[in-house]
């Protein structure tokens, strides 16, 4: 029995019948202005803080506390959390639930084409995509910029540019920022953007909680940032106990941040988690759901199982500063240790957040520059699964010079070298494709290759620094720091990047400079390497983290570090250029198809229309038959597809073994 | 749209992020003020006069507690950080304004780092103070990297305290002096190393860790 495939079953917004004209809405509808977008958000968080603010300092004025100190935590956090309220009310984030609750329907108006809806709600996930691409981006040069500043006081072990708290506040600043941009920089842009392609929906499960999931997202950075204004905090990202709990008001910025951030993280879990098991179009079974889908997928295990233990370890700790409890007060019975516990239980499956998709993007790509299967498919996504069961596993190895029990550090240990296992199937899988390949050396490859090369040296000191002795002699050093600069910015930002230079020309529709394209990899890649690699030897001759004084036998390294940093830095500009240059000083368009890839996104016209494809595809196979001559087909489309697809209702249920009638999407677009 | 004006506006914004970076990097450079101790002439030992203050009493935080230091000019002037000749005997006298308590780290109690290895206390020579007893300890004046560290004796809390800097001679206070000898050049951070960030858990916040209230840089010049 063949599928019908046809377009005829949907109703498009604007297809409706337009016998009788429709009154037209009134001008507060008619204006994009006048309608919620990030103007009146930015009002309405600012509203709500002032609202905030004033309410904490009716309540807690009395308190003891506060008159000693100066400084009202009460004030800050209620001005913040009802300043993030205020935010997510002038975006429009509330006016469907209370319109539902107060009993209106609220009406559907069909997606904004203009350039204003990417400063709005909106339903699209492509356009969630790009929203969370200039998100990321802001914080990684946030990030980058105080890294700047870090290197810069680092240049010198007596001449100081910043005071010590200052210094400790750019290195807590720079850690938060980074971390909480590393959680979502490739699940949020290409997560959003590419999952409902790659499986053939044509939306998300939940389009209004994605894009609640971006504005909660960029209100936690403005929070996070707002401890420019409170004096900063002195705890690094980690925000241990009790330096937490008696630092300035920057404290509270953290804190509610983290806690915004993570509401964030775990409903863009849910999200991506319900759309890949519900949204997959007809025959792609778990066998062939691409590589990328299966890294996504195992990252939003994380994110909704590990990340609410961080935004409850918050919650105590915003009440311990402003209602005086002692969840982390040994004194009043708490105990410091339930935070380490609390946030390490979040915050090394949060290392993995950083490299499983990022690794799901190496492996989506290999296939493709190398014209050869992805090799070992399944051992790969059995990896990605095991790594993200093991990494609930793994937490104390960050407590071993804590003070815990010694007898649980062997068992924390074991569990922790485990987890290199799996992460060794990833490895072996790209090399398996990579083997007796002729590689095609383009951009989004080097990146690949650049991404295999630091991961490798972040993770063989990541076996050594799981070991109790080697961990307690470089413990808090720069050693430490090296390790996961290798994993993270080594290991994410450049798969992130491959990701970006691979997916542009379907994302944009434009072609990117190809010698700027190299030249930012080039001078990314030995940069970066001489950054950091300089910083193991530094670690492992003593130099503490977060200290802005050292000795000064160490300068020397440390200023070919600062140095190597500042050229590091400067090469995002070969990349700023490139796309500025590509999308709007000389833009030229770019083929549907450039790579040649199988992947069922590259299937679809370019730019994708909004509802991305015009027929649910049919899915016959995996996407990683490259270099058969004789391979299936890896999609119906509904039409003949120049490369990779079979005839229109050519292919039959009994062919796919789905039993499902249609197309496997009985629900009309969302409106 | 022309490429002329594209370029243009990409140039604009292009000036409106960098101006947000200094923007933000200017204000993380605003440090207390220097008072420059420098002497006229070589050689001659240079005379620095600080004092401490329970609560500084008006700006953005009138309930810390604060150091400040009195120009050449004897102005008293809010800040930490402070300029002095390479190589050269430095001549510090501190009015102690702040009450005082035990010690958690009986070791600060000690005088190290000066002029052999001793400070005046309202002229009475010590090499300890014992804090268990009397007014305790209100605060330390100690350079880590030079080894100097001065405990300060504290007030009796019951006096009628300064609550508001500067602080004249005649509210109760304490003076101690004492001398070493300065480095070559180069920024050395000095401190209070006594937890006294009142109404902050384990008092180490607040006026503890910001520079200009408890602690500060002195700048030592060819």
């Amino acid at each position: 029995m063949a599928i019908d495939t046809s377009v005829s079953e949907f109703e498009y917004p604007g297809e409706e019948d337009v016998g009788t004209p429709a009154k037209p809405p009134p001008v507060w509808r008619r204006s994009a202005w006048l309608q919620p977008n990030v103007l009146w958000a930015i009002a309405g968080g600012v509203i709500g803080y002032l609202i905030g603010h004033w309410l904490g300092n009716v309540i807690a004025s009395g308190y003891q506390q506060v008159q000693s100190s100066g400084q009202n935590n009460v004030a800050i956090v209620l001005g913040l959390s009802l300043g993030v309220a205020g935010w997510l009310a002038g975006i429009g984030a509330l006016t469907y639930p209370l319109a539902k609750i107060l009993g209106y329907e609220p009406s559907p108006s069909p997606p904004q084409q203009s350039w204003v809806r990417y400063f709005r709600m909106t339903e699209d996930h492509k356009v969630v995509g790009w929203q969370y691409a200039i998100g990321v981006l802001t914080f990684l040069f946030t990030g980058g910029l105080l890294a700047m500043l870090i290197r810069t006081e680092l240049l010198s072990p007596t001449t100081h540019v910043f005071g010590p708290g200052t210094y400790i506040f750019l290195v807590s600043e720079h850690g938060t920022v980074m971390m909480m941009m590393a959680t979502s920089a490739v699940v949020g842009p290409l997560g959003n953007w590419l999952v409902p392609l790659m499986i053939g929906s044509r939306r998300m499960a939940y389009p209004r909680v994605e894009s609640f999931s971006f504005w909660i997202f960029m209100a936690g950075y403005l929070v996070i940032l707002s401890a420019f204004f409170f004096g900063g905090f002195p705890t690094g990202w980690t925000g241990y106990a009790p330096l937490q709990t008696q630092a300035n008001g920057g404290m509270d910025s953290y804190l509610v941040g983290f806690g915004v951030i993570g509401l964030g993280m775990i409903l863009a879990g849910f999200n991506l988690a319900a759309t890949i098991i519900n949204y997959r179009a007809p025959g792609m079974n778990w066998g062939r759901v691409p590589i990328f889908v299966w890294g996504i997928l195992a990252t939003t295990a994380l994110l909704t199982l590990a990340t609410p233990t961080l935004v409850v370890a918050g919650l105590f700790g915003i009440l311990d500063r402003t209602a005086e409890t002692a969840f982390y007060v040994n004194e009043h019975g708490g105990s410091n240790f339930l935070w380490q516990n609390l946030f390490w239980f979040f915050g090394h499956p949060e290392v993995y957040i950083m490299a499983l998709p990022g690794f799901g993007i190496v492996m989506e790509i290999m296939p493709v520059f190398t014209r050869k299967p992805l090799f070992a498919y399944k051992v790969a996504a059995a990896g990605m699964l095991g790594v993200a069961l093991l990494s609930f596993f793994v937490w104390q190895h960050h407590l071993f010079q804590s003070g815990i029990n010694p007898d649980m550090r062997p068992l924390f240990m074991l569990t922790t070298e485990l987890i290199s296992i799996p992460t060794g199937f990833l490895f072996l899988v790209t090399l398996g494709t990579l083997w007796k390949a002729k590689i095609r050396f383009d951009t989004p490859m080097l990146f690949c290759l650049g991404m295999l090369f630091n991961f490798l040296i972040g993770g063989v000191t990541g076996v050594f620094l799981s070991d109790v002795p080697v961990n307690v002699t470089v413990h808090g050093s720069f050693f430490v720091m090296a390790h996961f600069h290798y994993t993270i910015m080594g290991g994410l930002i450049f798969a992130m990047f491959a990701g970006f230079y691979f997916w542009f020309p379907k994302i944009t529709g434009k072609t990117l400079n190809r010698k700027l394209s190299k030249w930012h990899f080039w001078t990314f890649f030995v940069f970066f390497n001489c950054t950091f690699f300089p910083l193991f030897l530094v670690g492992i001759l003593g130099m503490p983290r977060r200290v802005f004084e050292y000795a000064s036998n160490l300068q020397t390294l440390n200023d070919i570090s600062s140095i190597s940093a500042y050229f590091l830095g400067a090469s995002f500009f070969f990349f700023i250029i490139n796309v500025v240059w590509s999308i709007y000083l000389n833009p030229h368009p770019a083929p549907d198809n450039p790579w040649n890839s199988l992947g069922l996104e590259w299937q679809t016209p370019t730019p994708v229309p909004w509802y991305d494809f015009e027929h649910i595809p049919v899915v016959l196979n995996d996407p990683y038959h490259y270099g058969e001559a004789d391979a299936p087909p890896v999609a119906d489309l509904g039409k003949v597809l120049s490369a990779v697809g079979a005839p229109a209702g050519s292919v039959s249920h009994e062919d796919l073994g789905t039993g499902v009638e249609g197309d496997g999407d009985p629900r009309p677009p969302i409106l | 749209m022309s490429l002329a004006w594209k370029l243009g506006v990409t140039v604009v914004l292009f000036a409106i992020s960098v101006t947000a970076a200094i923007v933000l990097i200017v204000n993380l450079l605003g440090t207390p003020p220097v008072v420059n101790f420098t002497s006229p002439s070589p050689g001659a030992p240079v005379n620095v006069r600080l004092q401490t203050v329970g609560s500084f009493g008006s700006g953005s935080h009138p309930t810390w507690v604060s150091y400040l230091v009195r120009s050449p000019q004897g102005q008293w002037v809010h800040t930490t950080v402070f300029q002095v000749p390479e190589h050269t005997r430095i001549n510090v006298t501190i009015d102690q304004y702040d009450s005082g308590s035990p010690l958690r780290n009986q070791q600060l109690g000690q005088v190290t780092g000066t002029y052999g290895s001793v400070a005046s206390l309202n002229g009475r020579l010590f090499r300890v103070i014992n804090s268990n007893a009397g007014n305790g300890v209100g605060h330390t004046f100690s350079i880590p990297s030079l080894g100097v560290n001065v405990p300060l004796s504290g007030v009796n809390g019951n006096a009628n305290l300064c609550g508001a800097a500067p602080c004249t001679t005649s509210s109760p206070h304490n003076v101690i002096r004492f001398s070493f000898n300065s480095p070559g050049p180069g920024s050395y951070r000095w401190q209070c190393f006594v937890p006294c960030g009142l109404g902050f858990l384990y008092g180490n916040g607040g006026p503890m860790s910001t520079l200009g209230y408890m602690g500060g840089f002195l700048k030592v010049v060819a």
